[in-house]
């Protein structure tokens, strides 16, 4: 693991989050006891069977919840509610379906904060940049209903990137595609966060999947999550080099986080 | 605080670009552009035909029972009506109460409309605004705006204002009910990724929750047309001195019931195309919810 | 509604809700009585206070009892007519693309001509006595029935009729077991919608053939009641207590169809 700078990114300190049924009463404990530190231009991602509450501590993170117990820090400061610094991939994209690719790619330059401290016509070009980046120039014009759904999360990545934030929150973003396009799709997520840049010049991701493979593939260290409570079973660096070869994907190291989290899986569907 | 001169450079690259359509597949098109274009009108062209072969079938039933009735008062001839339909249109009579009818729709969904949509979102918005007012319009609702009618006519009278104020009662809760609900039922992912961008307040309300909103609104809107027309001819028929609804029980009265069929016919059309232009509307208002059976 | 609270056994908290709802209306019924209390004492206006006793007297000596059940009974004869009529039909064209292809023309155009419409008509062919009642309502209660059926029949997932049929199953019990369980739902909706619409088109028909045929005492239902308290003795309370009765019938009904769909479909959930 590289030597992590002075302030980690993202400091989450005895995280629980408590969920209860506004009718019944009922209390369920989503997840107790998190502590992580996530550097700065890190790709962490978080695996874990049914129920861990992978998406609870992202949503956490995103602001969308606030914890029942413990902090999260961004950069050494509480968080506040949800934020363009920390932008969301959602698992079914959320793309306004009344916008067409470009005005959904330029939401949040548009409406909300990223945009601010550019002119129109700076935010235009952002816009035209980013759909261009992710390939969907033909497409600027159709709705998200005439898109299939690999043109659909792209359009989800463009929006998330043109949005620059500081902090990726991605939650099972390649879960809705086929395998051979979820492959695809993995290279050129690592290509545009840029893995063969310096560590400074990346940005910091997190990312859900339940695909070990991909994790594995993807990420500089794996969080693995477990259920009842969910918690934080283990963190698992991946020191790997980039640029990732296909090989990894089947490393033992895989093997390693399945055998982690094989007994929960099972009793899951039990 | 996003930070706008991020030093990172994105490394454009290869776009994913065709090779990756081809792994995705075709894109699944909208079913009206699917179709080539002379597919689509031979298409069109059938079913007028079969709507024609039907009416016609329709009619010659219509003279055959003419026939084997042989009271032209109760049951005229298919001929006698188109005849009559004719002399209406010519003397004007047929657009005057047409007109008339349709004018007070008109005002009354926009009246209905202004109180309706507002309230709607005042309701679907904030709980409490929900509780205090909801069993108001739940304790109202039952009671159908032509039972008001007794009420209302002692109150207004015979004349414009008894129609449209049934036709708005009428309009009122098909509108409120649908606006509440399309409020309540926005995508709350769509509200939660607005927010992650930044976007809250009134650019939150206009970019997300009134689009969102606005499909159920619109059925809400036809549902308060289709009520309101049939509650047109309810209240004109008992308590207006013009209109359509007025028209048949005049000629009704005059025994005079080619005119009474054709005025029924004009009822069916002129109902039939309002709908046609709100559809239209729909479609072009919210073009994004077709085939999701908001339609 | 909020107000099927028991009283006894509420907690706090839906006590204070059971407040809640019912305050609007309880201050508008008080501001009105006060405002009853400003007008003339031979103002015919109606007031809460009159209105309750007028009720009283109705229901004892006024056959309001009668004249609701007489408009109840039409209601019912209508709705069967109806009701064979138009699931019959439905189930037909619900199921034949033929069918329902060259019927729709005739439907469609029949559809935005309401029942009230067709009341001069009626009274043309069956003169002014329960008959053209009797046709409106069934002319109303068609359409809901006809149009929720041929939903529901088109609607019945055709990989259960083809489950059906590798299993050896014949055609009728297909039918039977298969197509009118799916469909049935459906179907209930579009009886429970009829007979609201049902329901508004005897009042609105016996008021309009009330006012085409003169007083006939209670002979006429509800409809003519109102009719005859708004032309003849004047009487805007009773013309109140009729419109409540009216309300509260169609809620009853409303519910009655509910608590029979519940229990007809015990596999769906609400």
């Amino acid at each position: 693991m590289k030597t992590a700078p002075a302030t980690p990114k993202l400091k989450l300190t005895n995280v629980s989050k408590q969920f209860v049924a506004p009718l019944t009463g009922h209390r369920t404990l989503a997840v107790t006891g998190v502590d992580l530190e996530i550097n700065a231009g890190e790709f962490v991602c978080v695996v874990g069977p049914s129920g861990c509450g992978k998406s609870t501590v992202l949503n956490l993170i995103a602001g969308l919840d606030t914890p029942t117990t413990g902090t999260i820090e961004m950069d050494g400061a509480p968080i506040r509610g949800p934020g363009a610094e920390r932008g969301v991939m959602f698992q079914d994209y959320a793309l306004m379906p009344w916008q067409t690719v470009r005005d959904n790619v330029g939401f949040g330059l548009r409406h909300g904060t990223p945009g601010r401290n550019f002119s129109p016509d700076e935010r235009e070009a952002r816009i035209s940049e980013h759909v261009e980046l992710v390939g969907l120039k033909r497409a600027e014009k159709k709705y998200p209903h005439q898109l299939s759904g690999g043109m659909r999360q792209r359009v989800a990545l463009a929006r998330l990137l043109a949005n620059g934030p500081d902090v990726l929150l991605m939650d099972e973003p390649l879960g809705a595609l086929d395998a051979q396009t979820r492959l695809i799709l993995q290279v050129e997520l690592l290509r545009i966060w840029g893995e063969t840049l310096p560590r400074e010049k990346r940005k910091t991701v997190i990312f859900i999947t339940h695909e070990i493979s991909e994790a594995v593939f993807l990420a500089d260290r794996v969080v693995v999550m477990s259920n009842n409570p969910g918690s934080v079973k283990s963190v698992v660096p991946i020191d790997l080099p980039r640029p990732r070869a296909e090989a990894v994907r089947s490393h033992p190291v895989a093997e390693q986080i399945w055998g982690m989290i094989k007994d929960e899986a099972y009793r899951a569907i039990a | 605080m996003p930070n706008p001169d991020d030093a990172t450079p994105l490394t454009a690259g290869s776009p994913l670009s065709a090779s990756l359509d081809e792994a995705e597949g075709v894109p699944p098109a909208a079913a009206d552009t699917a179709a080539p274009a002379d597919v689509r009108i031979r298409l069109a062209h059938r079913r007028w035909f079969i709507a024609l072969r039907s009416f016609a079938a329709f009619i010659a039933v219509w003279y055959l029972m003419f026939l084997w009735n042989g009271n032209p008062i109760q049951l005229p001839s298919p001929l006698r009506v188109a005849n009559a339909i004719w002399q209406l249109a010519i003397d004007g009579e047929l657009f005057e109460h047409a007109g008339i009818s349709t004018s007070r729709l008109v005002v009354a969904l926009i009246v209905a409309t202004v109180v309706a949509v507002p309230l709607g979102f005042a309701m679907g918005l904030y709980r409490t605004a929900d509780k205090l007012i909801d069993p108001m319009v739940e304790l109202l609702r039952p009671i159908s705006g032509i039972a008001w009618i007794p009420l209302a006519l002692f109150i207004f009278g015979v004349g414009n204002v008894l129609p449209v104020f049934i036709m708005v009662y009428v309009a009122f809760f098909p509108l409120l009910l649908n606006t509440v609900s399309g409020v309540r039922n926005v995508d709350p992912r769509l509200v939660s990724a607005a927010r992650t961008m930044g976007v809250h307040g009134w650019p939150l309300m206009r970019q997300v929750i009134v689009p969102g909103a606005l499909p159920t609104i619109m059925v809400g809107f036809r549902l308060a047309f289709a009520g309101a027309w049939a509650a047109v001819i309810a209240a004109e028929l008992i308590g207006a001195p013009s209109g359509l609804g007025f028209a048949i029980e005049w000629y009704r009265q005059l025994l005079m019931s080619p005119k009474v069929f054709g005025f029924i016919a004009i009822i069916g059309v002129v109902g039939y195309l309002c709908d046609l232009a709100l559809r239209a509307l729909q479609r072009r208002l919210t073009p994004w919810a077709e085939g999701t059976g908001l339609s | 509604m909020t107000t099927d609270a028991a009283p006894a056994a509420l907690s706090g908290a839906r006590w204070t809700g059971f407040l809640q709802a019912m305050l609007l209306p309880v201050v508008f019924v008080v501001a009105w009585q006060l405002l009853a209390l400003t007008f003339p004492p031979e103002s015919p206006a109606p007031s809460p206070a009159h209105v309750v006793r007028t009720f009283v007297d109705l229901v004892t000596t006024g056959g309001l009892v009668q004249a609701t059940a007489q408009s109840l009974g039409r209601v019912v004869i209508g709705f069967l007519f109806a009701l064979i009529s138009g699931v019959a039909l439905g189930a037909l064209m619900g199921s034949s693309e033929r069918v329902k292809d060259n019927l729709d023309p005739i439907i469609e155009s029949f559809r935005p001509i309401a029942p009230m419409a067709l009341l001069p008509m009626a009274i043309l062919w069956f003169g002014t006595g329960t008959a053209p009642s009797l046709f409106i309502v069934a002319y109303a209660a068609f359409f809901p029935l006809l149009l929720n059926t041929i939903h529901a029949v088109s609607r019945v997932d055709r990989k259960l009729v083809l489950a059906g049929m590798t299993m050896g199953i014949p055609r009728s019990t297909i039918l039977s077991r298969i197509i009118l369980p799916a469909a049935l739902p459906g179907v209930l909706l579009g009886a429970r919608l009829a007979m609201g619409v049902a329901w508004t088109a005897i009042i609105a028909a016996e008021l309009a053939v009330g006012a085409k045929s003169g007083v006939g005492g209670t002979s006429g239902g509800i409809g003519q009641m109102m009719f005859v308290f708004y032309a003849y003795s004047v009487d805007l309370n009773g013309i109140v207590v009729c419109m409540i009765v009216v309300g509260v019938v169609a809620l009853l009904i409303d519910r009655l169809f509910r608590f029979a769909e519940h229990r007809l479909m015990p596999w769906r959930h609400r």
